[in-house]
């Protein structure tokens, strides 16, 4: 019998319904580890490539930056294709200087109808949703002396290079 | 037969609400029969197998969930096995335990999803919605813990990405207790309705011997009475220590198909709930891989919402594979199976959805 199917139907329509309305009505659903837009922090960058190697999407470039940057000699800083990049994250989590990390920022808040404007230059890349994911993050997920040996030698290394520059 | 005693040809697909993704189908009809059907593959051909061959180790995981888009994380976890298989590693037990939870919220979603398509086909959408809202929990879930909805990236060769944030156990039983109402109300709704099961049953029929010679794995064998499961017959990860059942079906017909899937939520569900009890925040979840792979070979044998799904990768020492083989459970579906049951079986054109939803094939993981 179609009877079950009614009963249950009923229940369904008395409840609240499941479905938002965003962004008119209610907000975007968003978590502490979302992968979004990027953040590049240009005093950590020393342009040493690494993101635009293990990119999978390829949408990583390096560019040249005029300016003094005494941490990056040759000027030289990812600039990302947001209409390539599949967000996962790689670029973060191989960077050694901690210089990437990820907002919050996805979907429409990054519509444009602008295809150039998706190539995001490296002054561009600047936290505009609130950072979520870090590299520091996902080093967390290692044997724990290991991260933190890795994590030490990382900041010690950037610690010695912003002194002595 | 057309007006000149000529088989009428029909295109279903890609774009017909019934096919199962981007695939197509030409159809020679007999009145109201199908006679013949032929698949039209590639409109989602992408060549993974051969652009794995040009990234690194690391840069594969983010091409391994693509194969299909409704169960990506067993694909993931396939590859992440054959790459530590080819190093010889062993990964930490939490992320032994966080990869089975993965996986069978990913069995779920896409069982659920499968059920909206079944709904569709039989013209019983109501239920079908409910079913998408318990699988859009389990999306929320997914992209709380891994940030991302559909393309988790979770696991990596060595472990998993991301350790346990606050309130882990409580909120995935929330979604559990969610998942399970909407199930049992979507199960009540479609498997008991009587619409449903004069569409449904004795309708493409397979018996398990044919579903073998055909290289049938998944919930349509086990819909055959073989309670064949690669989570028991060869367990990976963490199955041999968890206690669950291999929900099998008697008749092999579409219906049949149908509460072996349900019944399977019900299980994964339980097989969820145990893996949460073994977590241990203290404990790493990942390992660190060489950058270098060794020379040799990595298989991994994973059971997917569709069935056996097998990954081989061969390297010949360096940072990337020189070949990586996939199996596909979809394959023999779209394919032999179809042809198979047309010809046996009067299966007339309003039959067709029906019978390709209770299949439950994925066209990108045909193409790939």
């Amino acid at each position: 019998m179609v009877l079950s199917t009614i009963k249950n139907a009923i229940k369904y329509m008395v409840k609240k319904p499941y479905t938002r309305q965003v962004p008119r009505k209610d907000k975007r659903y968003k978590s502490e580890n979302l992968r979004g837009a990027h953040i590049l922090y240009m005093d950590k960058c020393t342009g040493c490539s690494m993101c635009q190697r293990v990119c999978p999407a390829a949408c990583i470039d390096m560019v040249v930056v005029e300016g003094d940057w005494p941490r990056n000699h040759r000027k030289r800083f990812p600039r990302i294709d947001h209409s390539k990049c599949t967000f996962c994250a790689l670029c973060v989590e191989y960077c050694p200087f901690n210089a990437l990390s990820m907002t919050d920022a996805t979907g429409f808040e990054l519509f444009t109808t602008d295809k150039s404007k998706t190539l995001k230059m490296p002054q561009e890349l600047k936290p505009i949703g609130k950072e979520t994911l870090t590299k520091q993050k996902l080093l967390s997920s290692y044997a724990p002396p290991y991260a933190l040996k890795k994590f030490e030698k990382a900041l010690e290394k950037s610690r010695k290079v912003s002194s002595s520059g | 037969m057309g007006d000149n005693g000529k088989l009428v040809q029909i295109y279903f697909g890609p774009q017909h609400p019934g096919a199962p993704g981007n695939i197509g189908y030409k159809l020679w009809l007999d009145g109201e029969r199908v006679v013949r059907a032929e698949v039209i593959p590639g409109f989602l051909h992408r060549g993974f197998e051969k652009m794995m061959e040009n990234r690194t180790w690391e840069m594969n995981i983010t091409l391994s969930y693509r194969f299909c888009v409704e169960d990506p994380d067993p694909l993931e976890i396939a590859y992440a096995l054959a790459v530590e298989d080819l190093f010889g590693a062993e990964i930490p037990e939490n992320a032994k335990y966080i990869r089975m939870i993965q996986a069978e919220f990913s069995r779920i979603a896409s069982h659920m999803f499968w059920a909206h398509f079944i709904g569709g086909s039989t013209g019983l959408r109501t239920p079908a919605y409910w079913a998408v809202s318990a699988r859009e929990e389990i999306l929320k879930w997914f992209g709380w813990y891994a940030g991302h909805r559909i393309y988790h990236n979770i696991s990596v060769p060595g472990g998993v990405r991301y350790t346990l944030p606050e309130g882990f156990i409580e909120r995935t039983l929330r979604v559990l207790d969610f998942v399970e109402k909407t199930v049992r109300d979507v199960e009540k709704a479609l498997i008991r309705n009587s619409v449903f099961k004069a569409r449904t049953v004795g309708m493409g029929k397979l018996s398990t011997k044919e579903a073998l010679e055909l290289g049938v794995t998944g919930p349509v064998l086990r819909a055959t009475g073989m309670p064949y499961d690669i989570r028991k017959a060869r367990p990976y990860l963490n199955y041999d220590k968890v206690d669950f059942e291999v929900p099998t079906g008697s008749a092999g017909d579409s219906y049949d198909r149908c509460r072996v899937r349900f019944q399977e939520i019900y299980q994964s569900i339980k097989i969820i709930k145990e893996s949460l009890s073994k977590l241990d925040p203290s404990e790493p979840f990942r390992i660190k891989l060489p950058i270098v792979a060794p020379a040799g070979e990595g298989i991994a044998r994973v059971e997917t919402a569709r069935g056996e799904y097998v990954i081989h990768i061969v390297s010949t020492r360096g940072r990337q594979p020189y070949r990586v083989r996939l199996r596909s459970a979809s394959m023999p579906l779209l394919t032999t199976v179809v042809n198979y049951i047309i010809e046996n079986e009067e299966i007339t054109i309003a039959d067709f959805p029906v019978l390709l939803a209770s299949l439950d094939p994925c066209a990108p993981d045909l193409d790939r």
